[in-house]
């Protein structure tokens, strides 16, 4: 199989030695797995003729972009070939309000292709190397996901390899649309080959307040006067007081006030939106203050999780998604929480949206701060999907969330979904073990066991 | 393990995986493989894997620079890196740039792959300048490369600092090659040299890389832009429109700035080019082993630069030099003097 492989895509773009570990996890580091071999394939045609080959021989894969995944959603467990898709970073054309690329470019690099006066809205943090193929994979988010929705509000068509071998190029429909089957199916269906996507206008002006609140009440109060106030916000972020005091000890400091943080970007009847912005952050007992040069705040904000890393070498991030109005309410249970079980929770997360990201930190080292933080981590979801929320707000159920999606699907639609999975893949050669399945896989340690199986 | 990799190891414990780093990292935007990642990189020696990826780190660390986390990548990857008998060999040439004058004229008459990629790249050499004014109070810090491939900078820095000082001219090497691939013991012993020979002076050196890693060497230091701008010294004026490539290193300890605020002074016409740390493809001695990796970065940097519409490149470190000349007419600050 090897030299076959090697033969389509030459010989230092398959890795068969030691250096396949390299692709054994992506971001969610708590548990690792090993891919048999790894192909990277260098343009369209030769990933076709991989692809085919590989479902030819009944071979399993996973198919990976930059390997960003919060859910562990790439990792390789059961030896799958791990096909990765990065250099599949064309442009293929610019026209109107649309632009058709590869799917291993970066999701940053989209609106650096565009004409300069548009741009792709979906921003996940992680823009600066997320790949589109797994962003529609992903259904990722982003800041500005308030204002112009996740990648699916993006996603004008694909062009996909399904099991059977076939490349199939969808065409828009507003009627049994298959593009939009594929975004959020993480690498299940079938690999996405390119895609095509919608650039909206750059807004004339846009401006940044940043709202400063000394209880994590007061600032999610604000969230919900501000839309309360008729304002729909382009950004509306929060980082709680934890999350300033780390991001303000790494490279991505900002000068950011050590308090609980909202920040807010508006991008149209700016006079107006400001006013009403101000008039809330006061009402609910909050200073602010207009940036000149808002970037260093956004980058703070986009670099929080990573930053981390200044403190603990490995943490979960959470990503479960509450009604807005329940914010100030699940806020509160999870300092309690936090409070209770002695364990540092961060919250940086999409406050506009009502998805919520609190940071576990955990040593990886010590399996018993791993499953501590596993468990709060399964509280604090169970939580938001009690209080009507779901999940997984956007980094998907990879091999992280499976076991809550029978706490927020039921029987019936588990097994449609089931059936809909089987229809793309019947051999189940596609990402096994991740996303929803009627039947989990065999946990292989007790790691797993923490992550898929309830107490 | 000794206690020092024990350290490097635990620095690079503290990467997350986020890939934050990838898309900044010239081997990783040229291959898109983790294997020659910055995250690829650290992931090999957490585990212990054997890796090509790390004899293809270019060295400029623009991983650091992107890394949230504050993962000190280039301190703690070159205790790992080894040199083998030929990279030793071109550092111990280096050190000496005497010899390396000697080792260019052995190499012209060569027709050895590493001698051929080398005249790729060199197409002229001279001797270093050998000046020294009595009781000389600033040292001038060419920088191996400079010393024998841009003495005509090296000269023209020198007049224009004898107008104002006490000049020495002092050719050696800062030891960044070292480093950077493999020797970092001797490194270490290098700056301890420097460290003698630079006390009680003032001095500037004229290839920003060297000067940062002196720098970051614990040695006083001035780049030769910033050592202008922050004297005040008179300066011509250049109706001259440039592009500025910023080099790695000097990048990180923000040395770049005064580059540009030289020009300015010289009321030269600026036009920036995307990215323009981007690495120029030379990195120290990597364009003779990775002949293949550093001609796809240059091609990537010379897109770049084309992108401007400039011809004249402004670059303050020899080896980008080198490789920026194959995109267009390449210059020091000093040589605008
Ligand atoms: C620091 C950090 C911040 C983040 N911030 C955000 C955020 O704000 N919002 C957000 O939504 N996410 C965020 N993420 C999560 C992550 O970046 C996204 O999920 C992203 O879309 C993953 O893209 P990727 O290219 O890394 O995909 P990968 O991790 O490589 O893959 C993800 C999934 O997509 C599938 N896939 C990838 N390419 C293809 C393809 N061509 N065809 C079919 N399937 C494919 C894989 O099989 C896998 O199931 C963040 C991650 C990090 C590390
Ligand atoms: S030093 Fe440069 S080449 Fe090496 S890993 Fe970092 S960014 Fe990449
Ligand atoms: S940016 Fe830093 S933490 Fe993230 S992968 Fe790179 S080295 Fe690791």
């Amino acid at each position: 199989m090897i030299e076959e492989l090697r033969k389509i895509v030459g010989d230092k773009w398959v890795i068969t030695g030691e250096e396949r570990k390299l692709y054994s996890f992506d971001g969610f580091t708590a548990v690792s797995g090993e891919p048999s071999v790894v192909v990277l394939p260098g343009n369209e045609e030769e990933a076709v003729e991989v692809l085919r080959y590989l479902f030819s021989r009944k071979a399993k894969v996973v198919i990976r972009g930059s390997g960003t995944s919060l859910s562990g959603a790439t990792v390789p467990l059961q030896g799958e070939v791990v096909v990765a898709m990065t250099r599949l970073n064309k442009v293929y054309s610019v026209e109107g309000y649309e632009i058709e690329v590869g799917p291993g470019i970066a999701n940053a690099m989209v609106t650096k292709s565009a004409p300069k006066d548009l741009f792709y809205a979906p921003d996940p943090s992680s823009y600066v190397v997320s790949s589109i193929g797994g962003n529609v994979s992903h259904d990722s988010g982003g800041m500005r996901v308030v204002k112009y929705g996740p990648t699916f509000n993006s996603v004008l068509s694909l062009k996909v390899i399904l099991t059977n071998g076939e490349v199939e190029e969808f065409t828009p429909s507003p009627f049994f649309n298959p593009t939009s089957i594929f975004v959020g199916s993480e690498g299940t269906l079938g690999a996405i080959l390119r895609a095509r996507l919608k650039l909206v206008p750059k807004p004339k002006a846009r401006k940044t307040i940043v709202g400063v609140f000394q209880t994590v009440g007061d600032a999610s109060r604000a969230v919900v006067g501000i839309f309360k106030a008729g304002v729909v916000p382009s950004a509306l972020e929060m980082m709680d007081k934890t999350s300033v005091s780390i991001v303000e000890r790494s490279r991505y400091k900002a000068g950011l006030p050590l308090a609980h943080v909202l920040l807010i970007e508006l991008d149209e009847d700016l006079e107006e939106s400001i006013a009403r912005v101000v008039k809330v952050i006061r009402d609910n007992d909050g200073e602010f203050f207009e940036p000149e040069d808002d970037a260093p705040y956004w980058n703070a904000r986009k670099g929080a999780f990573p930053a981390m890393g200044v403190v603990s070498r490995a943490y979960l991030t959470l990503d479960c998604n509450v009604p807005r109005a329940k914010l100030p309410l699940i806020l509160s249970k999870v300092e309690e929480m936090s409070r209770n079980k002695g364990v540092t929770i961060a919250n940086v997360f999409h406050a506009g949206d009502g998805n919520l990201h609190p940071l576990i930190p955990f040593d990886p080292d010590d399996k018993a701060s791993l499953r501590k933080a596993i468990e709060v981590g399964s509280e604090i979801t169970e939580l938001a999907i009690s209080l009507g929320g779901v999940p997984s707000g956007e980094h998907g159920i990879g091999l992280e969330k499976v076991k809550f999606l029978e706490r927020y699907y039921n029987a019936t639609d588990l097994e449609v979904m089931e059936r809909i999975r089987k229809a793309f893949d019947p051999h189940g050669l596609l990402n096994p073990c991740k996303s929803f399945l009627k039947e989990k896989c065999q946990p292989k340690d007790e790691v797993f066991r923490w992550l898929w199986e309830w107490d | 393990m000794g206690v020092g990799l024990e350290l490097d190891k635990l620095e690079l414990d503290k990467c997350v995986h986020c890939g934050f780093c990838l898309e900044v990292c010239p081997t990783y935007v040229i291959t898109r493989s983790e294997v020659h990642s910055p995250r690829g990189r650290i992931l090999a020696v957490r585990l212990g894997v054997k890796s090509e990826g790390l004899e293809t780190c270019v060295f400029c660390r623009r991983c650091e620079a992107a890394c949230p986390s504050g993962v000190e990548y280039g301190k703690a990857i070159s205790s790992y890196r080894r040199a083998d008998a030929t990279k030793k060999l071109a550092h111990r040439i280096l050190e000496n740039p005497g010899l390396l004058y000697a080792s260019l004229k052995v190499y012209s008459r060569s027709s050895s792959p590493i001698a051929l990629r080398i005249k790729e790249f060199v197409k002229s050499y001279q001797p270093p300048l050998q000046y020294k004014d009595e009781n000389a109070e600033l040292l001038l810090f060419p920088g191996c490369l400079n010393s024998v491939v841009y003495r005509s900078t090296v000269e023209k820095a020198t007049n224009y600092l004898r107008r104002f000082y006490k000049v020495e001219v002092y050719n050696g090497c800062c030891g960044l090659p070292h480093y950077a691939e493999g020797e970092k013991e001797r490194a270490l012993k290098i700056a301890e040299k420097l460290r003698e020979a630079f006390k009680g002076k003032v001095v500037v050196s004229l290839s920003s890389n060297c000067t940062a890693h002196m720098r970051e060497m614990g040695l006083d230091v001035f780049d030769f832009a910033e050592f202008v701008v922050k004297k005040n010294l008179p300066l011509p004026q250049r109706e001259i429109t440039v592009t500025v490539h910023d080099p790695c290193h000097a990048s990180l300890v923000g040395l770049n700035k005064y580059t540009r605020e030289m020009l300015k002074r010289m009321g030269a016409k600026i036009v920036e080019m995307e990215d323009p740390s981007f690495e120029c493809g030379a990195g120290g001695t990597y364009f003779i082993f990775n002949p293949e990796l550093s001609r796809r970065i240059a091609e990537e940097k010379g897109r770049k630069v084309k992108a401007t519409g400039v011809e004249n490149i402004i670059s303050t470190n020899q080896a980008c030099s080198l490789a920026l000349s194959l995109h267009g007419k390449v210059f020091h600050v000093a040589d605008l003097l």
